[in-house]
C-alpha cells in the first residue's frame, strides 16, 4: 500500500486559508484505510471547528474519488464541484492533488497528506516500512521476495556488503539487513543457488517517467 | 486497582446470614465469580470476577444476595410511578442489547401501547418481578431476549427463557391463559449498504469475531451469525458503507444537537457503553449531562464526538468498560485508541482537552458519576483561560 499521514491541521489551514469555498476530496485507493468520505467529513468538521475559533468561516464539500489517480475517475468526480469551489484539498497520495492539477489547469489544490513510501502493513507488529522503490526493473524472484533495492541501505544488487551485525545494518542499527533477511529466506526454501547468481547493474532507464501501456 | 476497591462500596453483595447454601448462585454465575468455602461452606464471591449481570440476584431461591441496581423493589416501584404516564396495561422488559427502537418492539410483539423497561439483560429480571407486576395489575407482559449466543453475559437468556416457561404453566393454572409472559428473542448487527462498500477490507482487518470477508465479487458479505453488534467496523468503515441496527449513524446524529438543546453549559455529552455502567431507573439527570447509551464504546466514531463539539458541546466522554470487563473481545481497548486518534488531531487545534476516555465497570457504583465531575473540573479550570476566544 502507499503509505501516507495528515498533515498538521496548522499546515492544512494556513495553505487553505487564502479560500472560501473548497472541495474535499477523498481517495478510496490504496493506502489503508483508504482516506475515503470518511475521513473527508471528518477533516471537514475538524477544519470548521478550528476556523470557528479562528473567526474564519469555510465552506467545504466533501466527496471520495475511487482513485484519485486516474483522470477519469477523478474529473468525472470532481466536475460536478468545479463552478462552487475555489480550492481542492486532496486526501490522496501525491499523484492525487497532481492529477486535479493536470485535468483542472485553474482550480488550486492542496494536500492534505505527507506520502511517505509504498510499504507493508505489518498489522500484527504495528509497523510499516517502505518495501519498493518503483524501481521498474523488478529481482524479487532472485532475492526471495525481498527488495535489496530499497531494503538495503546501500542498494546493493549483489550482497551482503559484510557490514552488518548481529542481522542489523551497519549504517542504521534499527534497520534489517537485507541481504541477510535474503540469505535466511532463500535457504529456507532450499534456493540458496540464487544467491550465487550475478545481477549486473540495473537498468534504471526502465523506472521511467512514463509509461505507454 | 484492587487497593482503592477494598473500601468503595459494590454492586453485589452475598448476605451469609441468610444464604442457604444451595449454590445455585455458583452454578449459575456465567463468570465463576461465586464459590463455595470448602471449610465453612459459605459462598464466596470474587467481585474482580464478578460482571454484574445479576443473575445470581434473580435466581436466589433465599433472597441472600443484594444488588444495587434493578432490585425487585426498584422495578416494582419505578413501575408503579411510570404506569399512569402510559395507556397501557402491557410491559414489555427488553434487554439493552437486543432492543430496537420502541416502533419495532411494538412490531415485533404486536402491541401498539406499552410501557417499556429496559434492563442490561433481561436475566436479573426475578420470578418475583414477574409476578409482582401482575399483581400491581399488568395484564400482559412481553420479554425481549437476546438470541442464546448473542447473550452478553452468556446464561442471561437461556435462563429466562427456561423461567418464562415454567412461570407460565403456573399461570396458566391459575387462570391468566396459555401465554401470560410472551418471549421473544432478537439481536442487533450490522447492515452493509453494498452500493456504498469500496472493499477496501477495513472491517475485516478489525472485526474481533471474523464475520465479515471480503468477496470474489469484489465486495463484502457478513457472517450474520458471528456479528456480535460492537459496532467496531461501523465506526471504521471509511466509506459509510456499513451501519448498525437501532444504532445507526443518522440517528445518533439526529440526537446530539437534540440532547445539546435541552441541557445547560457546561454541556458534557456522554457516549456510554450500555454494558459499562447501569444508570439508575429514574435517577435525576443534571442538566449538564446528556447521555447516549452504546451497544459498545467500539461504535463510536469520531463524526459524532466531532458534530458534538460542533453543536455546543463544551466536552464529551466517552464511557467505555475497563479491559477485563469488556463484553467484546477487547473492543473496549480498541475503542481507547480510536478516541486517543481524535484527540490528537483536536489537540492541533486547540481542543485536545474537551474530550474524555474513561473506562468503568458497573461493579462499582459511583464511578462514572466521579469520572465526569473530574472531567467538568478539568473543563471548568480550562475554560476561564480560553472562555474569551470561545464564546464568540
Amino acid at each position: 500500500m502507499i503509505v501516507t499521514t495528515l498533515k498538521p491541521l496548522d499546515e492544512i489551514l494556513e495553505s487553505i486559508s487564502p479560500y472560501r469555498k473548497i472541495l474535499i476530496a477523498g481517495c478510496d485507493g490504496c493506502t489503508q484505510p483508504p482516506r475515503g468520505i470518511r475521513e473527508a467529513k471528518t477533516l471537514k468538521q475538524l477544519l470548521e471547528l478550528a476556523g470557528k475559533l479562528k473567526g474564519k468561516e469555510f465552506e467545504f464539500k466533501v466527496t471520495s474519488v475511487v482513485k484519485q489517480c486516474d483522470s477519469v475517475l477523478t474529473t468525472s468526480a470532481i466536475k460536478p464541484y468545479v463552478d462552487d469551489v475555489e480550492a481542492v484539498l486532496s486526501l490522496a497520495c501525491g499523484a492525487g492533488p497532481q492529477t486535479v492539477a493536470e485535468f483542472f489547469p485553474d482550480l488550486p489544490v492542496i494536500p492534505a497528506q505527507n506520502s511517505h513510501f509504498i510499504g507493508i502493513d505489518n498489522r500484527q507488529e504495528d509497523k510499516m516500512f517502505d518495501s519498493c522503490s518503483a524501481c521498474g526493473d523488478c529481482i524479487l524472484a532472485l532475492t526471495g521476495g525481498i527488495c535489496p533495492v530499497t531494503r538495503c541501505s546501500k542498494g546493493l544488487l549483489n550482497g551482503a556488503c559484510g557490514g552488518a551485525s548481529n542481522g542489523k545494518c551497519e549504517l542504521d542499527p534499527e534497520r534489517d539487513c537485507a541481504w541477510e533477511l535474503i540469505y535466511e529466506r532463500l535457504k529456507r526454501l532450499g534456493r540458496l543457488d540464487l544467491i550465487k547468481k550475478f545481477t549486473p547493474a540495473k537498468d534504471y532507464s526502465a523506472k521511467g517517467w512514463r509509461v505507454t501501456p | 486497582m484492587s487497593q482503592t476497591v477494598a473500601e468503595t462500596k459494590v454492586a453485589v453483595n452475598i448476605n451469609d446470614d441468610h444464604c442457604s447454601r444451595c449454590t445455585i448462585c455458583s452454578s449459575l454465575c456465567p463468570y465463576d465469580a461465586i464459590t463455595q468455602d470448602r471449610d465453612n461452606h459459605r459462598m464466596v464471591l470474587d467481585i474482580e470476577k464478578c460482571q454484574v449481570c445479576g443473575i445470581c440476584y434473580s435466581a436466589c431461591p433465599a433472597k441472600a444476595i443484594d444488588t444495587i441496581y434493578y432490585s425487585c423493589g426498584s422495578v416494582l416501584k419505578y413501575l408503579e410511578k411510570v404506569k399512569p404516564q402510559y395507556k397501557s396495561d402491557t410491559l414489555v422488559i427488553m434487554c439493552k442489547g437486543s432492543a430496537p427502537d420502541f416502533g419495532e418492539v411494538s412490531k415485533l410483539f404486536g402491541v401498539k401501547d406499552f410501557i417499556p423497561l429496559a434492563v442490561p439483560c433481561v436475566g436479573r429480571i426475578s420470578e418475583e418481578v414477574l409476578l409482582g407486576v401482575m399483581v400491581a395489575g399488568i395484564k400482559k407482559i412481553d420479554i425481549l431476549a437476546c438470541d442464546e449466543d448473542y447473550c452478553r453475559f452468556h446464561r442471561g437468556s437461556p435462563l429466562t427463557g427456561r423461567r418464562v416457561i415454567a412461570l407460565n404453566r403456573m399461570l396458566e393454572q391459575l387462570g391468566y391463559g396459555e401465554e401470560a409472559i410472551t418471549l421473544k428473542r432478537n439481536s442487533l448487527k450490522v447492515t452493509v449498504d453494498k452500493d456504498l462498500c469500496i472493499a477496501c477490507g477495513t472491517c475485516v482487518a478489525y472485526c474481533p469475531y471474523h464475520a465479515p470477508t471480503l468477496t470474489s465479487e469484489g465486495g463484502i458479505s457478513f457472517d450474520l451469525d458471528a456479528c456480535r453488534g460492537c459496532g467496531l467496523c461501523v465506526a471504521l468503515c471509511p466509506a459509510f458503507a456499513l451501519d448498525m441496527e437501532n444504532w445507526e449513524r443518522a440517528r445518533i446524529s439526529d440526537l446530539i444537537p437534540k440532547l445539546l438543546n435541552e441541557m445547560k453549559p457546561p454541556k458534557i455529552l456522554v457516549f456510554r457503553c450500555q454494558w459499562a455502567d447501569y444508570p439508575p431507573l429514574n435517577g435525576d439527570m443534571s442538566p449538564n449531562i446528556g447521555t447516549i447509551d452504546m451497544p459498545c464504546a467500539g461504535r463510536v466514531e469520531a463524526v459524532h464526538v466531532l458534530e458534538a463539539l460542533q453543536n455546543g458541546a463544551d466536552g464529551v466522554m466517552v464511557v467505555a468498560c475497563s479491559e477485563d470487563d469488556c463484553k467484546q473481545e477487547g473492543v473496549s481497548a480498541k475503542s481507547e485508541h480510536v478516541v486517543a486518534g481524535i484527540k490528537e488531531k483536536l489537540a492541533q487545534i486547540g481542543l485536545g482537552d474537551k474530550i474524555n476516555f474513561s473506562a468503568v465497570s458497573p461493579r462499582y457504583p459511583g464511578q462514572v458519576e466521579a469520572k465526569v465531575r473530574e472531567f467538568r473540573q478539568s473543563l471548568e479550570g480550562a475554560g476561564k483561560g480560553a472562555e474569551k476566544g470561545e464564546t464568540k
